[in-house]
């Protein structure tokens, strides 16, 4: 399972990826947007975590800028708060597959990307 | 003013709610990052478990990292309760320069979204007498409205001066920025502000700036 992170604060990405590596998923982040589109440009990703709250752009016209180019791709929404009309607007227009409140339970985490891995039929 | 145009508390309490919802989200990150840095001392305590070795500087670089979120928490909240405060100050004499350094704290975030940089520009104290956080909205009315006109990649420079008694706000975006219409919505939606701190918005069209004129009665 590859895994694209993306959120503006580089550390909680960098760290978080860390973590899913040591549980066996190959986890790649980016801080901004246009990182974020280079890297599915590059590589082949199955899931995307996207932070509602980008700079210059936000989640989930990240999403459909991604899925233009990546159908396949599954995602994740990440935002700070679960009220978060941004949030609302995100799952309601774009139909996100699932979303996580800050901080993450990477348990949490992981039980989705595999749910969400499972369901989407694995790899290719 | 008319019955559409909102007052001085209605403007407020957007202002109050823009801005502590932006806070409310950078503790949450700086708390999820602590989150993430304790977990993964977790999952290096259970490998060493298992006979990884684990490097003292390692260990170091964590407890730092964590140590540097909680400050950046702990500055967060200090802003915080200083803008709440703020709210129902009476006007006292201030630092003009000391208000706008504040204000660009608070707004860095939201700006930052917008692709906007803020720099303050370097200045001699201004002190006059005023209620602090009716500026602060002033101010972030006409942020607001600059971010969109400035773009994407602009930047918006905030710069004090006393000139001929009086203080005056620069907020320049440079040159082929359309301030005028800035201008304009500011002053009609920031009317019972302006009135309050009896101020006048102009502008400087070829240097794309926006100007905040306090009168010469408050300066000091």
């Amino acid at each position: 399972m590859r895994v694209l992170l993306v959120d503006d604060e580089q550390e909680l990405v960098a760290t978080l990826a860390e973590r899913l590596e040591m549980r066996g998923i190959e986890a790649t982040w980016a801080s901004d947007s246009n990182t974020a589109l280079e890297r599915v440009r590059q590589e082949r990703f199955d899931i995307a975590l996207l932070d509602v709250k980008l700079p210059n752009m936000n989640g989930l016209e990240l999403k459909r800028l991604i899925e233009a180019e990546c159908p396949w791709m599954k995602f994740i929404f990440l935002t700070g708060h679960g009220s978060d009309e941004d949030f609302v607007a995100c799952s309601a227009e774009s139909g996100c597959d699932y979303y996580l409140i800050k901080p993450v339970q990477l348990d949490v985490l992981m039980g989705k990307l595999n749910e969400i891995f499972k369901g989407s039929g694995g790899p290719p | 003013m008319s019955a559409d145009q909102d007052t001085t508390s209605d403007l407020g309490i957007g202002f109050f709610g823009n801005m502590t919802a932006s806070i409310s989200h950078e503790i949450k990150n700086a708390l999820a990052i602590v989150n993430e840095n304790a977990g993964l001392l977790g999952d290096l305590a259970l490998l060493m478990d298992k006979g990884r070795p684990l490097s003292a500087e390692r260990l170091t670089t964590i407890a730092g990292n964590i140590r540097r979120q909680v400050q950046r928490a702990d500055d967060i909240i200090r802003r915080l309760n200083r803008f709440a405060h703020s709210a129902h100050e009476p006007a006292t004499r201030i630092d003009l320069r000391e208000v706008l350094a504040f204000t660009v704290a608070l707004a860095e975030r939201l700006a930052t979204m917008k692709g906007i940089t803020l720099v303050l520009a370097a200045g001699e104290p201004v002190s006059l007498v005023i209620r602090p956080f009716v500026l602060e909205n002033l101010l972030w009315l006409c942020l607001q409205r600059l971010f969109v006109a400035a773009g994407s990649g602009g930047t918006v420079e905030l710069a004090t001066e006393a000139k001929d008694g009086c203080a005056l706000v620069r907020l320049r975006c440079g040159s082929g920025t359309q301030v005028g219409p800035v201008a304009a919505e500011a002053a009609r939606l920031g009317q019972s502000l302006l009135a309050e701190l009896q101020t006048e918005i102009d502008t400087d069209a070829d240097q794309g700036e926006l100007l905040l004129r306090l009168p010469a009665p408050a300066c000091s």
